[in-house]
Protein backbone atom coordinates (compact mmCIF):
# COMPACT_ATOMS: atom_id res chain seq x y z
CA UNK A 1 0.00 0.00 0.00
CA UNK A 2 1.41 3.39 -1.00
CA UNK A 3 1.21 5.68 2.06
CA UNK A 4 1.13 8.77 -0.18
CA UNK A 5 -2.04 7.59 -1.97
CA UNK A 6 -5.15 9.74 -1.84
CA UNK A 7 -7.27 6.67 -2.56
CA UNK A 8 -6.00 3.16 -2.00
CA UNK A 9 -7.80 -0.12 -2.68
CA UNK A 10 -6.48 -3.53 -1.72
CA UNK A 11 -8.04 -6.87 -2.57
CA UNK A 12 -11.56 -5.53 -3.05
CA UNK A 13 -14.14 -8.23 -3.88
CA UNK A 14 -17.83 -7.78 -4.55
CA UNK A 15 -20.38 -10.33 -5.74
CA UNK A 16 -24.11 -10.09 -6.37
CA UNK A 17 -26.13 -13.32 -6.03
CA UNK A 18 -23.01 -15.42 -6.62
CA UNK A 19 -21.93 -13.38 -9.65
CA UNK A 20 -18.46 -11.96 -9.10
CA UNK A 21 -18.44 -8.29 -10.18
CA UNK A 22 -15.19 -7.11 -8.59
CA UNK A 23 -12.43 -9.64 -8.11
CA UNK A 24 -9.37 -8.66 -6.10
CA UNK A 25 -9.17 -5.02 -7.15
CA UNK A 26 -6.08 -3.14 -5.99
CA UNK A 27 -5.49 0.43 -7.04
CA UNK A 28 -3.61 3.51 -5.84
CA UNK A 29 -4.54 7.04 -6.84
CA UNK A 30 -1.99 9.68 -5.98
CA UNK A 31 -2.72 13.26 -4.85
CA UNK A 32 -3.43 15.57 -7.79
CA UNK A 33 -3.70 12.67 -10.21
CA UNK A 34 -6.43 12.33 -12.80
CA UNK A 35 -7.16 8.62 -13.01
CA UNK A 36 -9.65 7.18 -15.49
CA UNK A 37 -11.17 3.72 -15.29
CA UNK A 38 -12.38 2.32 -18.58
CA UNK A 39 -14.11 -0.93 -19.39
CA UNK A 40 -17.06 -2.53 -21.14
CA UNK A 41 -20.61 -1.71 -20.07
CA UNK A 42 -21.42 -3.97 -17.12
CA UNK A 43 -17.75 -4.49 -16.26
CA UNK A 44 -18.36 -3.24 -12.71
CA UNK A 45 -16.98 0.30 -13.03
CA UNK A 46 -19.96 1.96 -11.36
CA UNK A 47 -20.00 -0.73 -8.63
CA UNK A 48 -16.35 0.04 -7.98
CA UNK A 49 -17.11 3.75 -7.74
CA UNK A 50 -20.01 3.09 -5.35
CA UNK A 51 -17.74 0.92 -3.18
CA UNK A 52 -15.17 3.73 -2.98
CA UNK A 53 -17.92 6.24 -2.10
CA UNK A 54 -19.25 3.97 0.65
CA UNK A 55 -22.58 3.43 -1.08
CA UNK A 56 -21.97 -0.33 -1.44
CA UNK A 57 -20.01 -2.34 1.10
CA UNK A 58 -17.46 -4.67 -0.55
CA UNK A 59 -17.48 -8.34 0.51
CA UNK A 60 -13.80 -8.12 1.43
CA UNK A 61 -10.74 -5.93 0.97
CA UNK A 62 -9.90 -2.45 2.15
CA UNK A 63 -10.60 1.00 0.75
CA UNK A 64 -8.69 3.91 2.22
CA UNK A 65 -9.35 7.56 1.43
CA UNK A 66 -6.77 9.97 2.84
CA UNK A 67 -5.39 6.95 4.70
CA UNK A 68 -8.65 6.19 6.53
CA UNK A 69 -11.04 3.28 6.16
CA UNK A 70 -14.39 5.08 6.01
CA UNK A 71 -16.37 1.86 6.41
CA UNK A 72 -15.00 1.48 9.94
CA UNK A 73 -16.12 4.98 11.00
CA UNK A 74 -19.43 5.85 12.71
CA UNK A 75 -21.96 7.23 10.26
CA UNK A 76 -21.65 10.85 11.49
CA UNK A 77 -17.86 10.83 11.01
CA UNK A 78 -18.25 9.22 7.60
CA UNK A 79 -20.63 11.99 6.53
CA UNK A 80 -18.22 14.66 7.78
CA UNK A 81 -15.41 13.10 5.73
CA UNK A 82 -17.70 13.20 2.68
CA UNK A 83 -17.29 16.99 2.61
CA UNK A 84 -13.86 16.46 1.04
CA UNK A 85 -15.32 14.76 -2.05
CA UNK A 86 -17.51 15.91 -4.91
CA UNK A 87 -19.38 13.61 -7.27
CA UNK A 88 -20.76 14.21 -10.74
CA UNK A 89 -23.34 11.48 -11.32
CA UNK A 90 -24.05 9.95 -14.72
CA UNK A 91 -27.63 11.25 -14.73
CA UNK A 92 -26.63 14.40 -12.77
CA UNK A 93 -28.96 13.31 -9.87
CA UNK A 94 -30.17 16.86 -9.23
CA UNK A 95 -32.90 17.22 -6.59
CA UNK A 96 -36.14 17.89 -8.49
CA UNK A 97 -37.81 19.62 -5.56
CA UNK A 98 -35.36 22.51 -5.24
CA UNK A 99 -34.16 25.25 -7.60
CA UNK A 100 -30.74 25.12 -9.18
CA UNK A 101 -29.00 27.34 -6.63
CA UNK A 102 -30.21 25.21 -3.70
CA UNK A 103 -28.92 22.12 -5.48
CA UNK A 104 -25.54 23.73 -6.03
CA UNK A 105 -25.23 25.15 -2.51
CA UNK A 106 -26.66 22.09 -0.77
CA UNK A 107 -23.51 21.21 1.19
CA UNK A 108 -22.81 24.85 2.06
CA UNK A 109 -26.32 25.24 3.52
CA UNK A 110 -25.87 21.99 5.45
CA UNK A 111 -22.59 23.38 6.80
CA UNK A 112 -24.50 26.38 8.15
CA UNK A 113 -23.76 29.07 5.53
CA UNK A 114 -26.46 31.77 5.42
CA UNK A 115 -28.96 31.72 2.55
CA UNK A 116 -27.75 34.94 0.79
CA UNK A 117 -24.10 33.95 1.10
CA UNK A 118 -24.76 30.40 -0.19
CA UNK A 119 -26.79 31.77 -3.07
CA UNK A 120 -23.99 34.17 -4.04
CA UNK A 121 -21.45 31.35 -3.94
CA UNK A 122 -23.75 29.12 -6.04
CA UNK A 123 -24.21 31.95 -8.59
CA UNK A 124 -20.44 32.38 -8.78
CA UNK A 125 -19.84 28.65 -9.44
CA UNK A 126 -22.70 28.49 -11.94
CA UNK A 127 -21.12 31.41 -13.73
CA UNK A 128 -17.82 29.50 -13.80
CA UNK A 129 -19.46 26.48 -15.48
CA UNK A 130 -21.01 28.82 -18.06
CA UNK A 131 -24.55 29.01 -16.70
CA UNK A 132 -25.13 32.54 -15.41
CA UNK A 133 -28.62 33.64 -14.37
CA UNK A 134 -30.23 30.25 -13.84
CA UNK A 135 -30.26 30.24 -10.02
CA UNK A 136 -34.03 30.10 -9.64
CA UNK A 137 -34.80 27.65 -12.44
CA UNK A 138 -36.01 24.17 -11.49
CA UNK A 139 -33.91 21.18 -12.73
CA UNK A 140 -36.83 19.87 -14.84
CA UNK A 141 -36.52 22.96 -17.06
CA UNK A 142 -32.86 22.29 -17.95
CA UNK A 143 -31.41 20.41 -20.94
CA UNK A 144 -29.15 17.35 -20.43
CA UNK A 145 -25.97 19.38 -20.95
CA UNK A 146 -27.11 22.10 -18.55
CA UNK A 147 -27.99 19.49 -15.91
CA UNK A 148 -24.51 18.02 -16.26
CA UNK A 149 -22.93 21.44 -15.71
CA UNK A 150 -25.20 22.15 -12.71
CA UNK A 151 -24.17 18.71 -11.38
CA UNK A 152 -20.56 19.73 -11.82
CA UNK A 153 -21.19 23.05 -10.06
CA UNK A 154 -22.75 21.11 -7.15
CA UNK A 155 -19.77 18.76 -7.04
CA UNK A 156 -17.22 21.60 -6.74
CA UNK A 157 -19.13 24.30 -4.85
CA UNK A 158 -17.76 23.22 -1.46
CA UNK A 159 -14.18 23.00 -2.83
CA UNK A 160 -13.55 19.26 -2.47
CA UNK A 161 -10.11 17.61 -2.54
CA UNK A 162 -11.27 14.63 -4.60
CA UNK A 163 -13.78 14.61 -7.46
CA UNK A 164 -15.46 11.52 -8.83
CA UNK A 165 -16.96 11.63 -12.32
CA UNK A 166 -19.34 8.81 -13.26
CA UNK A 167 -19.45 8.69 -17.06
CA UNK A 168 -19.48 12.49 -17.41
CA UNK A 169 -19.95 12.55 -21.19
CA UNK A 170 -22.67 9.91 -21.53
CA UNK A 171 -25.71 11.18 -23.42
CA UNK A 172 -24.12 14.47 -24.53
CA UNK A 173 -23.61 15.78 -28.04
CA UNK A 174 -19.97 16.26 -29.23
CA UNK A 175 -20.00 20.00 -28.57
CA UNK A 176 -21.34 19.63 -25.04
CA UNK A 177 -18.88 16.77 -24.45
CA UNK A 178 -16.07 19.16 -25.33
CA UNK A 179 -17.50 21.83 -23.00
CA UNK A 180 -17.58 19.35 -20.09
CA UNK A 181 -14.08 18.02 -20.89
CA UNK A 182 -12.73 21.58 -20.96
CA UNK A 183 -14.37 22.33 -17.61
CA UNK A 184 -12.88 19.16 -16.10
CA UNK A 185 -9.42 20.13 -17.36
CA UNK A 186 -9.74 23.73 -16.10
CA UNK A 187 -10.90 22.46 -12.73
CA UNK A 188 -8.01 20.04 -12.50
CA UNK A 189 -5.48 22.75 -13.33
CA UNK A 190 -7.07 25.45 -11.18
CA UNK A 191 -7.85 23.51 -8.01
CA UNK A 192 -5.27 20.73 -8.34
CA UNK A 193 -7.86 18.19 -7.21
CA UNK A 194 -7.47 14.44 -7.35
CA UNK A 195 -9.99 12.91 -9.68
CA UNK A 196 -11.29 9.46 -10.48
CA UNK A 197 -13.35 9.17 -13.62
CA UNK A 198 -15.43 6.29 -14.95
CA UNK A 199 -15.56 6.66 -18.73
CA UNK A 200 -16.05 5.04 -22.10
CA UNK A 201 -14.82 7.95 -24.16
CA UNK A 202 -11.26 7.50 -25.43
CA UNK A 203 -11.21 11.21 -26.33
CA UNK A 204 -11.68 12.01 -22.65
CA UNK A 205 -9.00 9.48 -21.71
CA UNK A 206 -6.50 11.07 -24.10
CA UNK A 207 -7.29 14.64 -23.03
CA UNK A 208 -7.88 14.30 -19.30
CA UNK A 209 -6.12 11.28 -17.78
CA UNK A 210 -2.72 11.02 -16.13
CA UNK A 211 -3.18 7.28 -15.76
CA UNK A 212 -5.78 4.88 -17.03
CA UNK A 213 -6.90 1.47 -15.72
CA UNK A 214 -8.93 -1.02 -17.68
CA UNK A 215 -11.48 -3.05 -15.73
CA UNK A 216 -12.13 -6.36 -17.46
CA UNK A 217 -13.84 -9.48 -16.09
CA UNK A 218 -13.91 -7.99 -12.59
CA UNK A 219 -10.18 -7.27 -12.43
CA UNK A 220 -7.86 -4.38 -13.19
CA UNK A 221 -6.67 -5.86 -16.46
CA UNK A 222 -4.08 -3.26 -17.24
CA UNK A 223 -2.89 0.10 -15.96
CA UNK A 224 -0.82 2.57 -17.93
CA UNK A 225 0.02 6.24 -18.33
CA UNK A 226 -1.73 8.37 -20.95
CA UNK A 227 1.36 8.29 -23.20
CA UNK A 228 1.34 4.49 -23.32
CA UNK A 229 -2.25 4.18 -24.53
CA UNK A 230 -1.50 4.44 -28.22
CA UNK A 231 1.66 2.34 -28.14
CA UNK A 232 0.39 -0.66 -26.18
CA UNK A 233 0.12 -3.86 -28.18
CA UNK A 234 -2.14 -5.69 -25.75
CA UNK A 235 -4.93 -7.13 -27.95
CA UNK A 236 -7.75 -6.62 -25.42
CA UNK A 237 -6.77 -3.02 -24.74
CA UNK A 238 -6.29 -2.30 -28.43
CA UNK A 239 -9.71 -3.75 -29.30
CA UNK A 240 -11.32 -1.55 -26.64
CA UNK A 241 -9.62 1.72 -27.60
CA UNK A 242 -10.18 1.09 -31.31
CA UNK A 243 -13.83 0.22 -30.65
CA UNK A 244 -13.84 -2.98 -32.73
CA UNK A 245 -16.43 -5.74 -32.36
CA UNK A 246 -13.99 -8.44 -33.46
CA UNK A 247 -11.25 -9.46 -31.10
CA UNK A 248 -10.47 -11.33 -27.92
CA UNK A 249 -12.83 -9.40 -25.62
CA UNK A 250 -15.29 -11.69 -23.92
CA UNK A 251 -18.69 -10.04 -24.10
CA UNK A 252 -20.13 -11.77 -21.06
CA UNK A 253 -22.82 -13.73 -22.89
CA UNK A 254 -20.81 -16.92 -23.18
CA UNK A 255 -19.37 -16.05 -26.61
CA UNK A 256 -16.24 -14.35 -27.79
CA UNK A 257 -16.66 -11.25 -29.90
CA UNK A 258 -17.29 -12.17 -33.51
CA UNK B 1 -37.61 -29.79 -8.97
CA UNK B 2 -38.47 -26.60 -10.84
CA UNK B 3 -41.57 -26.22 -8.67
CA UNK B 4 -39.47 -26.46 -5.48
CA UNK B 5 -36.97 -23.95 -6.86
CA UNK B 6 -39.82 -21.54 -7.65
CA UNK B 7 -41.20 -21.90 -4.10
CA UNK B 8 -37.71 -21.35 -2.67
CA UNK B 9 -37.16 -18.25 -4.81
CA UNK B 10 -40.57 -16.83 -3.84
CA UNK B 11 -39.88 -17.48 -0.13
CA UNK B 12 -36.49 -15.79 -0.46
CA UNK B 13 -38.05 -12.73 -2.14
CA UNK B 14 -40.75 -12.57 0.53
CA UNK B 15 -38.25 -12.86 3.38
CA UNK B 16 -36.13 -10.16 1.75
CA UNK B 17 -39.13 -7.84 1.32
CA UNK B 18 -40.38 -8.38 4.88
CA UNK B 19 -36.85 -7.94 6.24
CA UNK B 20 -36.68 -4.43 4.77
CA UNK B 21 -39.20 -3.03 7.25
CA UNK B 22 -37.35 -3.95 10.47
CA UNK B 23 -34.10 -2.96 8.77
CA UNK B 24 -35.33 0.57 8.07
CA UNK B 25 -37.07 0.76 11.47
CA UNK B 26 -33.74 -0.08 13.14
CA UNK B 27 -32.02 2.70 11.18
CA UNK B 28 -34.73 5.19 12.18
CA UNK B 29 -34.67 4.25 15.87
CA UNK B 30 -30.87 4.40 15.92
CA UNK B 31 -30.95 8.01 14.72
CA UNK B 32 -33.99 9.52 16.46
CA UNK B 33 -32.24 10.47 19.68
CA UNK B 34 -29.53 12.59 18.07
CA UNK B 35 -29.69 15.77 15.92
CA UNK B 36 -30.01 16.93 13.19
CA UNK B 37 -33.81 16.54 13.01
CA UNK B 38 -34.60 18.71 9.96
CA UNK B 39 -37.65 20.47 11.48
CA UNK B 40 -38.54 22.45 8.31
CA UNK B 41 -38.79 19.14 6.42
CA UNK B 42 -40.98 17.63 9.16
CA UNK B 43 -43.32 20.64 8.93
CA UNK B 44 -43.42 20.39 5.12
CA UNK B 45 -44.30 16.70 5.35
CA UNK B 46 -46.96 17.42 8.01
CA UNK B 47 -48.55 19.85 5.57
CA UNK B 48 -48.42 17.21 2.83
CA UNK B 49 -49.80 14.38 5.01
CA UNK B 50 -52.25 16.41 7.07
CA UNK B 51 -53.51 19.47 5.23
CA UNK B 52 -53.46 18.01 1.74
CA UNK B 53 -55.26 14.84 2.85
CA UNK B 54 -58.12 16.81 4.44
CA UNK B 55 -60.50 16.87 1.43
CA UNK B 56 -60.36 13.13 0.78
CA UNK B 57 -60.49 12.23 4.48
CA UNK B 58 -63.38 14.54 5.32
CA UNK B 59 -65.40 13.46 2.28
CA UNK B 60 -64.92 9.82 3.24
CA UNK B 61 -65.90 10.54 6.85
CA UNK B 62 -69.06 12.52 6.11
CA UNK B 63 -70.44 9.86 3.75
CA UNK B 64 -69.48 7.07 6.13
CA UNK B 65 -71.40 8.79 8.95
CA UNK B 66 -74.42 9.29 6.67
CA UNK B 67 -74.46 5.67 5.47
CA UNK B 68 -73.96 4.42 9.01
CA UNK B 69 -77.02 6.40 10.18
CA UNK B 70 -79.18 5.01 7.36
CA UNK B 71 -78.07 1.40 7.90
CA UNK B 72 -78.48 1.64 11.67
CA UNK B 73 -81.99 3.04 11.21
CA UNK B 74 -83.00 0.00 9.12
CA UNK B 75 -81.90 -2.35 11.89
CA UNK B 76 -83.13 -0.37 14.90
CA UNK B 77 -86.47 0.50 13.28
CA UNK B 78 -87.36 -3.22 13.33
CA UNK B 79 -87.48 -3.26 17.11
CA UNK B 80 -88.28 0.39 17.80
CA UNK B 81 -84.85 1.51 19.03
CA UNK B 82 -84.22 4.33 16.53
CA UNK B 83 -82.95 6.62 19.28
CA UNK B 84 -79.81 4.45 19.53
CA UNK B 85 -78.67 5.46 16.02
CA UNK B 86 -76.66 8.36 17.46
CA UNK B 87 -74.78 6.09 19.88
CA UNK B 88 -73.96 3.56 17.17
CA UNK B 89 -72.71 6.29 14.81
CA UNK B 90 -70.50 7.98 17.40
CA UNK B 91 -69.11 4.75 18.89
CA UNK B 92 -68.40 3.23 15.47
CA UNK B 93 -66.71 6.37 14.19
CA UNK B 94 -64.52 6.88 17.25
CA UNK B 95 -63.53 3.29 17.94
CA UNK B 96 -63.31 1.78 14.49
CA UNK B 97 -64.38 3.52 11.32
CA UNK B 98 -62.57 6.81 11.92
CA UNK B 99 -59.07 5.36 12.36
CA UNK B 100 -59.45 2.50 9.87
CA UNK B 101 -61.00 4.49 7.03
CA UNK B 102 -58.63 7.42 7.49
CA UNK B 103 -55.76 4.93 7.65
CA UNK B 104 -56.81 3.32 4.38
CA UNK B 105 -57.34 6.67 2.64
CA UNK B 106 -53.98 8.01 3.84
CA UNK B 107 -52.28 4.73 2.86
CA UNK B 108 -53.64 5.22 -0.68
CA UNK B 109 -52.82 8.89 -0.99
CA UNK B 110 -49.73 9.47 1.14
CA UNK B 111 -48.25 5.95 1.11
CA UNK B 112 -48.24 5.91 -2.69
CA UNK B 113 -46.69 9.37 -2.76
CA UNK B 114 -43.91 8.45 -0.27
CA UNK B 115 -43.02 5.26 -2.12
CA UNK B 116 -43.08 6.87 -5.57
CA UNK B 117 -41.07 9.89 -4.46
CA UNK B 118 -38.36 7.93 -2.64
CA UNK B 119 -38.35 5.23 -5.33
CA UNK B 120 -37.76 7.82 -8.05
CA UNK B 121 -35.01 9.40 -5.96
CA UNK B 122 -33.43 5.96 -5.53
CA UNK B 123 -33.42 4.98 -9.22
CA UNK B 124 -32.25 8.44 -10.36
CA UNK B 125 -29.36 8.27 -7.83
CA UNK B 126 -30.65 11.26 -5.84
CA UNK B 127 -30.44 9.22 -2.61
CA UNK B 128 -26.83 8.32 -3.44
CA UNK B 129 -26.22 12.01 -4.18
CA UNK B 130 -27.52 12.97 -0.72
CA UNK B 131 -24.99 10.63 0.84
CA UNK B 132 -22.14 12.16 -1.14
CA UNK B 133 -23.34 15.64 -0.09
CA UNK B 134 -22.68 14.80 3.58
CA UNK B 135 -26.35 14.15 4.32
CA UNK B 136 -27.80 11.01 5.82
CA UNK B 137 -30.77 10.03 3.60
CA UNK B 138 -32.56 8.26 6.47
CA UNK B 139 -32.55 11.44 8.54
CA UNK B 140 -33.32 13.71 5.59
CA UNK B 141 -35.98 11.68 3.81
CA UNK B 142 -37.36 8.89 5.99
CA UNK B 143 -37.61 10.31 9.52
CA UNK B 144 -39.56 13.49 8.54
CA UNK B 145 -42.07 11.39 6.58
CA UNK B 146 -42.53 8.82 9.35
CA UNK B 147 -42.92 11.47 12.06
CA UNK B 148 -45.37 13.45 9.92
CA UNK B 149 -47.52 10.37 9.31
CA UNK B 150 -47.53 9.50 13.04
CA UNK B 151 -48.34 13.06 14.13
CA UNK B 152 -50.95 13.89 11.50
CA UNK B 153 -52.97 10.67 11.58
CA UNK B 154 -54.53 11.30 15.05
CA UNK B 155 -55.41 14.88 14.02
CA UNK B 156 -57.03 13.68 10.81
CA UNK B 157 -58.94 11.01 12.72
CA UNK B 158 -60.24 13.58 15.25
CA UNK B 159 -61.58 15.69 12.40
CA UNK B 160 -62.96 12.63 10.60
CA UNK B 161 -64.74 11.50 13.79
CA UNK B 162 -66.37 14.91 14.18
CA UNK B 163 -67.39 15.18 10.52
CA UNK B 164 -68.66 11.57 10.45
CA UNK B 165 -70.83 12.25 13.50
CA UNK B 166 -72.07 15.42 11.84
CA UNK B 167 -72.99 13.43 8.70
CA UNK B 168 -74.96 10.98 10.86
CA UNK B 169 -76.70 13.90 12.59
CA UNK B 170 -77.70 15.58 9.32
CA UNK B 171 -79.25 12.39 7.91
CA UNK B 172 -80.91 11.34 11.17
CA UNK B 173 -82.48 14.74 11.82
CA UNK B 174 -83.44 15.64 8.25
CA UNK B 175 -84.23 12.31 6.62
CA UNK B 176 -85.10 10.01 9.53
CA UNK B 177 -87.11 12.45 11.66
CA UNK B 178 -84.96 12.09 14.75
CA UNK B 179 -85.16 14.73 17.47
CA UNK B 180 -81.97 16.87 17.23
CA UNK B 181 -81.60 17.33 21.01
CA UNK B 182 -82.06 13.64 21.75
CA UNK B 183 -79.66 12.75 18.94
CA UNK B 184 -76.92 15.00 20.32
CA UNK B 185 -77.53 13.75 23.87
CA UNK B 186 -77.33 10.11 22.78
CA UNK B 187 -74.20 10.80 20.79
CA UNK B 188 -72.30 11.64 23.99
CA UNK B 189 -74.16 9.91 26.81
CA UNK B 190 -72.81 6.44 26.17
CA UNK B 191 -69.30 7.45 25.16
CA UNK B 192 -66.25 6.92 27.38
CA UNK B 193 -62.87 8.59 27.06
CA UNK B 194 -61.26 5.24 26.20
CA UNK B 195 -63.38 5.21 23.00
CA UNK B 196 -61.70 8.41 21.85
CA UNK B 197 -58.20 7.58 23.10
CA UNK B 198 -58.17 4.08 21.66
CA UNK B 199 -59.10 5.46 18.22
CA UNK B 200 -56.37 8.08 18.39
CA UNK B 201 -53.83 5.52 19.56
CA UNK B 202 -54.78 3.26 16.66
CA UNK B 203 -54.41 6.23 14.31
CA UNK B 204 -50.86 6.85 15.50
CA UNK B 205 -49.95 3.18 15.02
CA UNK B 206 -51.50 3.21 11.54
CA UNK B 207 -49.48 6.35 10.75
CA UNK B 208 -46.30 4.55 11.78
CA UNK B 209 -47.25 1.57 9.58
CA UNK B 210 -47.93 3.78 6.55
CA UNK B 211 -44.72 5.75 7.07
CA UNK B 212 -42.52 2.69 7.58
CA UNK B 213 -43.94 0.48 4.82
CA UNK B 214 -44.08 3.15 2.13
CA UNK B 215 -40.70 4.68 2.98
CA UNK B 216 -39.09 1.20 3.02
CA UNK B 217 -40.64 0.29 -0.33
CA UNK B 218 -39.37 3.51 -1.91
CA UNK B 219 -36.01 3.62 -0.14
CA UNK B 220 -35.00 0.08 -1.13
CA UNK B 221 -36.60 0.24 -4.58
CA UNK B 222 -34.70 -0.95 -7.64
CA UNK B 223 -35.40 -1.82 -11.26
CA UNK B 224 -36.01 1.59 -12.86
CA UNK B 225 -39.46 2.94 -13.67
CA UNK B 226 -41.08 -0.51 -13.45
CA UNK B 227 -39.49 -0.98 -10.02
CA UNK B 228 -40.95 2.33 -8.82
CA UNK B 229 -44.41 1.25 -10.04
CA UNK B 230 -44.16 -2.08 -8.21
CA UNK B 231 -42.86 -0.42 -5.04
CA UNK B 232 -45.77 2.06 -5.08
CA UNK B 233 -48.33 -0.72 -5.50
CA UNK B 234 -46.72 -2.80 -2.74
CA UNK B 235 -46.62 0.23 -0.43
CA UNK B 236 -50.38 0.75 -0.71
CA UNK B 237 -51.35 -2.95 -0.56
CA UNK B 238 -49.02 -3.87 2.31
CA UNK B 239 -49.95 -0.73 4.29
CA UNK B 240 -53.68 -1.41 3.87
CA UNK B 241 -53.40 -5.09 4.79
CA UNK B 242 -51.17 -4.35 7.78
CA UNK B 243 -53.57 -1.67 9.00
CA UNK B 244 -56.46 -4.17 8.98
CA UNK B 245 -54.42 -6.85 10.77
CA UNK B 246 -53.07 -4.33 13.30
CA UNK B 247 -56.61 -3.04 13.85
CA UNK B 248 -57.78 -6.46 14.98
CA UNK B 249 -54.76 -6.96 17.26
CA UNK B 250 -55.12 -3.48 18.82
CA UNK B 251 -58.88 -3.85 19.27
CA UNK B 252 -58.47 -7.23 20.95
CA UNK B 253 -55.75 -5.80 23.20
CA UNK B 254 -57.46 -2.53 24.14
CA UNK B 255 -60.98 -3.90 24.78
CA UNK B 256 -60.16 -7.24 26.30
Amino acid sequence: MNPASKISLRGVHKSFKGHKVLDDISLDILPGESHIIIGLSGAGKSVLLKCILGLIRPDSGSILINGEDWFSLPIEDKLKRMACVGVLFQGSALFDSMPVWENVAFVLRRQGMSKPEARDRAAEVLDWVGLPGICDIMPAELSGGMKKRVGMARAICHRPEIIFYDEPLTGLDPVMSDVITTLMKRLHERMNVTSLTIAHSMKLVREFSDRVSMLYEGRIYQQMSRDEIDTTQDPVFRQFIEGRADGPIHLGNGREAA
Amino acid sequence: MYFLQAIGATAERLAYAIGLYPLLMGKVLGRLHKPPWFFPLIIRQCEMVGVQSLPVVLLTAVFTGMVLALQSWVAFHRFGAESMIATVVSLSMLRELGPVLVGLMVAGRVGASFAAELGTMRVSEQIDALWTLSTDPVRYLVIPRMLAAMLMMPLLVMLADAIGMLGGYVISVNALDQNPHTYIKHSYDYLELIDLYSGLFKAMVFGAIIGLVSCAEGYYCDGGAAGVGKATTRAVVVSAMTILIADYILTAWIFK
